[in-house]
């Protein structure tokens, strides 16, 4: 299999979980090429957290390999899979430990022994590009919830890793923190990473990403563009899943209207409607 | 870890006992522990232990488990003791070779040195058979019953047996934590050395640390929430009865305990 | 419905939380009705943890600072009656379903708050039973409520707060850590709850549509302060509201207020599903 143009590449994951034999992904097979922007959907317990653990070489898959950037994650250690891909923990209070938001930041490239030209270089650039400046002095668990996952994906970001990975990034989070966050998410996706989101958020997966896979008991039910996804809702019950209500509006109207019939977010049906329809 | 003092369901005689008669019992064999000074009394309390440890009908594994978390100590208690023990009958004279200047010809390890480490090594053993002993094969909110019926203000026994409770919690939350700074590169874990270990530190207990007090809080809040510590007259719904079967335990242990002091007086 | 009696009742509340010189919530002037579902919607700080952590005397009494006002629940001054004794008028679900949950078997927990204040244990068991029958965990016994899946355990967070028979249930944000089916489930026990056994529910959340689909009243909070009140329809069709405070209408609201903006208004205000579908046939149709 050709992986130049593979970020990752999952073949025939099978994961069992000792010592009680629980099999948790049941051989599934993906691709996420250079530059995509893939949402990862589907129950709690239907095997999301342990394909990502799987592919960040915290777990090792019992049988099946997964290529990430050309390597096997059987072959090398975390920290080398760390400076690859990028992973945003879901609970930021499970990391945030420095007694500022920088020396947080640079605690990654710390650790990959950087000089510390190169260390403040990228510090500055994340703090610029999550907009953490107000709060560089600040003692991270002091910060308002939004905030903490901001400095989270900023120290993530900071070992310039080519995919990133956010793990339900908008749990506990408000409207605004939702927002702010797949916003960062969408221009690391312009400057042309490879972006992986794990969310229930539908209607986020609908407006930003262009695949969505979906998850279910150990399995993959679909994987396909977005709008495609969405537009198996009989399918995606089967892992309790129901498409953004902007897209179950679309699809309970009639036809004849003209009007898409798998309309993904508010904007699109509502420019479609403005038109007259028959667009 | 996690599983030295989680409850493991069973039927066996020593699971049916009374909290109370266990809890008795784990008081004295302690007290026993602290005053041993005989090797044969520590042996013997040693070996009753691990037989009582079966009879429950607990593994093997971690038996085992235990053994070898020790090792670390009673390797470092055998090397303090033995050079530091005062004795008469030397099996090694000196340490340092004679030849090396200023400190040649110091040193020397006496047989009283060895079997105080000995001893100290078999107390530290039992010491920590006990509690899983008793841990394994009492549900937690039982064993704060016992306490309770023993005399203990509930909001105490209920803060003891609570910290039991959240010994698993937290083992999961520090592997999350850890996992999660592993993913910093932190490879400090995969081949650092001793001094790089205990600075990497700072990024695995802290956040354990405050995620325990957020949770700390949030317990505190839930618990209000349901009139914890209300009033001194708590009800129970599963109340605990002390049978025959409990005298017999609790005159047994009385016995065995009056037994090994006695020897260990003899002996000594 | 209509039988308005008021419950709940803040007259000119404020409290800050001890060494915090900011006023978490600042001169809140409100009334919820017996047999009322209200929803509590603002951006995270806004004060709706603190808001429901007042209803039951966690706020002032276990987590300390300064209130000033008076907040009546059922007819007691919640700063002169303990929380314990508010434990039974109100039942209070918090966010996360790991803390909250603190014994080995689903029966202890359900079982724990009667016990703390010296229920008969019959009764006890009375209670239980039909606690663990609302919330659909019959049979769950003796589960330990670490092997529940998320929805499983608010649900059983739900229970325990009901064995204390309260007349009011405030939940804060008791969904925002499930996944979908867990949060259907949640909604539809709570429902239950309003519906067939008359409770009241103040409920703090985030989930727009959710809250039009079961909310009577919204309260919206922001910065401490009630900004505004009214039924779901009121609140998300105020697009003066919705652009200073950011809150998660739902999303054939926001297509409204996108058309309106557009200078294409729909005939109705929509809220839900088929009230969109009906107003966009009928825009569209007209047009043709």
């Amino acid at each position: 299999m050709n992986h130049d143009d593979i970020a990752i590449a999952i073949e025939n994951l099978e994961y069992v979980y000792q010592p009680h034999n629980v099999k948790a992904v049941n051989g599934i097979s993906f691709s996420v090429r250079w530059g995509e922007f893939v949402g990862i959907i589907g129950q709690n317990g239907a095997g999301k957290t342990t394909v990502l653990k799987n592919i960040l070489g915290l777990l090792t898959p019992t049988s099946g390999r997964i290529i990430v950037d050309g390597v096997d994650t059987r072959q090398t250690t975390v920290a080398d899979l760390a400076t690859r891909v990028g992973f945003v923990l879901q609970n930021p209070d499970q990391q945030l430990f420095a007694q500022t938001v920088e020396e947080e930041i640079a605690f990654g490239p710390r650790n990959l022994m950087l000089s510390e030209v190169d260390i403040q270089e990228r510090v500055e650039e994340v703090i610029a590009l999550t907009g953490l400046d107000q709060f560089r002095e600040e003692f991270p668990p002091a910060l308002s919830k939004g905030d903490r996952a901001k400095v989270v994906i900023a120290s993530v970001l900071a070992m310039r890793p080519k995919i990133i990975i956010l793990d339900e990034p908008t749990t506990g989070q408000d409207y605004k923190g939702c927002h702010q966050i797949m916003q960062i998410a969408h221009r690391l996706h312009e400057e042309g990473r490879t972006v992986l989101v794990v969310t229930h958020h539908m209607a986020l997966v609908a407006e930003y990403t262009e695949r969505t896979v979906v998850l279910c008991q150990g399995g993959i039910l679909l994987d396909d563009a977005t709008d495609v996804v969405f537009s198996q809702p009989e399918t995606l019950r089967q892992t309790h899943v129901a498409p953004p209500q902007i897209t179950q509006l679309a699809q309970a109207l009639p036809r004849e209207l003209g009007l898409p019939a798998n309309a993904l977010t508010v904007p699109q049906l509502g420019d479609s409607i403005l038109s007259g329809g028959h667009t | 870890m996690s599983t030295l003092v989680q409850y493991i369901p069973g039927e066996t005689f020593f699971h049916r006992l009374d909290p109370r008669s266990k809890i008795i019992f784990m008081l004295l064999i302690t007290g026993v522990i602290f005053v041993v000074q005989s090797l044969w009394v520590a042996v013997a309390v040693l070996l009753t232990l691990i037989l009582v440890w079966f009879l429950a009908g607990l593994p093997f594994s971690i038996l085992k488990g235990l053994g070898k978390a020790m090792v670390g100590i009673i390797v470092f208690l055998f090397v303090v003791q033995t050079l530091l023990y005062p004795g008469e009958t030397i099996l090694v004279q000196p340490i340092i070779p004679q030849f090396i200047p200023l400190i040649g010809g110091m040193g020397k390890i006496a047989l009283e040195g060895v079997l105080f480490a000995l001893l100290l090594s078999l107390r530290l053993l039992a010491m920590i058979i006990v509690l899983p002993l008793v841990s394994m094969t009492t549900p937690v909110h039982i064993f704060s019953l016992g306490l309770v019926r023993l005399g203990l203000p509930y909001r105490l026994a209920y803060t003891t047996t609570t910290a039991l409770n959240l010994i698993p919690i937290l083992q999961a939350e520090a592997n999350v934590i850890v996992d999660a700074q592993r993913l910093r590169a932190l490879q400090v874990f995969e081949k650092g050395k001793f001094l790089d270990k205990l600075k990497a530190y700072p990024p695995l207990i802290t956040p354990l640390v405050i995620g325990a007090m957020r949770r700390a809080q949030l317990m505190a809040v839930a618990m209000d929430s349901r009139a914890f510590g209300a009033t001194k007259d708590r009800t129970y719904v599963q109340d605990i009865q002390i049978r025959a079967m409990d005298w017999v335990f609790i005159v047994l242990s009385v016995l065995y305990t009056a037994l090994a002091v006695t020897a260990n007086y003899l002996i000594a | 419905m209509n039988q308005r009696e008021p419950y709940i009742i803040f007259d000119d509340v404020s409290y800050r939380y001890p060494r915090t010189r900011r006023y978490a919530l600042k001169h809140l002037d409100l009334t919820i009705y017996k047999g009322e579902f209200v929803t509590v919607l603002g951006e995270n700080g806004a004060g709706k943890s603190t808001f429901c952590q007042t209803l039951n005397g966690v706020a002032p009494h276990s987590r300390g600072g300064r209130m000033r006002g008076r907040i009546t629940v059922g007819g007691l001054d919640t700063q002169e009656t303990t929380v314990a004794e508010l434990a039974q008028k109100v039942g209070i679900v918090l966010e996360d379903p790991e803390t909250q949950l603190f014994t080995t078997s689903v029966l202890s927990e359900v079982a724990f708050g009667p016990e703390n204040v010296g229920i008969d244990p019959q009764e006890i068991l009375r209670r239980a039973e039909w606690a663990l029958e609302v919330v659909r965990l019959t049979g769950y016994e003796d589960r330990a409520p670490t092997a529940l899946s998320g929805g499983q355990k608010q649900r059983l967070a739900i229970a325990a707060a009901l064995a204390m028979r309260p007349a009011v249930l405030a939940l804060d944000e008791a969904t925002s850590q499930l996944d979908p089916i867990g949060t259907v489930e949640v909604f539809s026990v709570i429902r239950e709850l309003n519906e067939q056994y008359g409770m009241t529910i103040v409920m703090a959340t985030d989930k727009g549509e959710e809250v039009a689909q079961f909310a009577d009243r919204v309260l919206v909070l922001h910065e401490g302060e009630l900004v505004a009140q009214g039924t779901p329809r009121e609140i998300f069709a105020d697009t003066g509201l919705l652009e200073r405070v950011m809150i998660r209408a739902p999303q054939v609201s926001q297509l409204a207020i996108y058309l309106q903006e557009r200078d294409t208004p729909l005939a109705d205000f929509p809220i839900t599903v088929d009230e969109a579908g009906r107003g966009i046939v009928q825009l569209i149709g007209g047009a043709n």
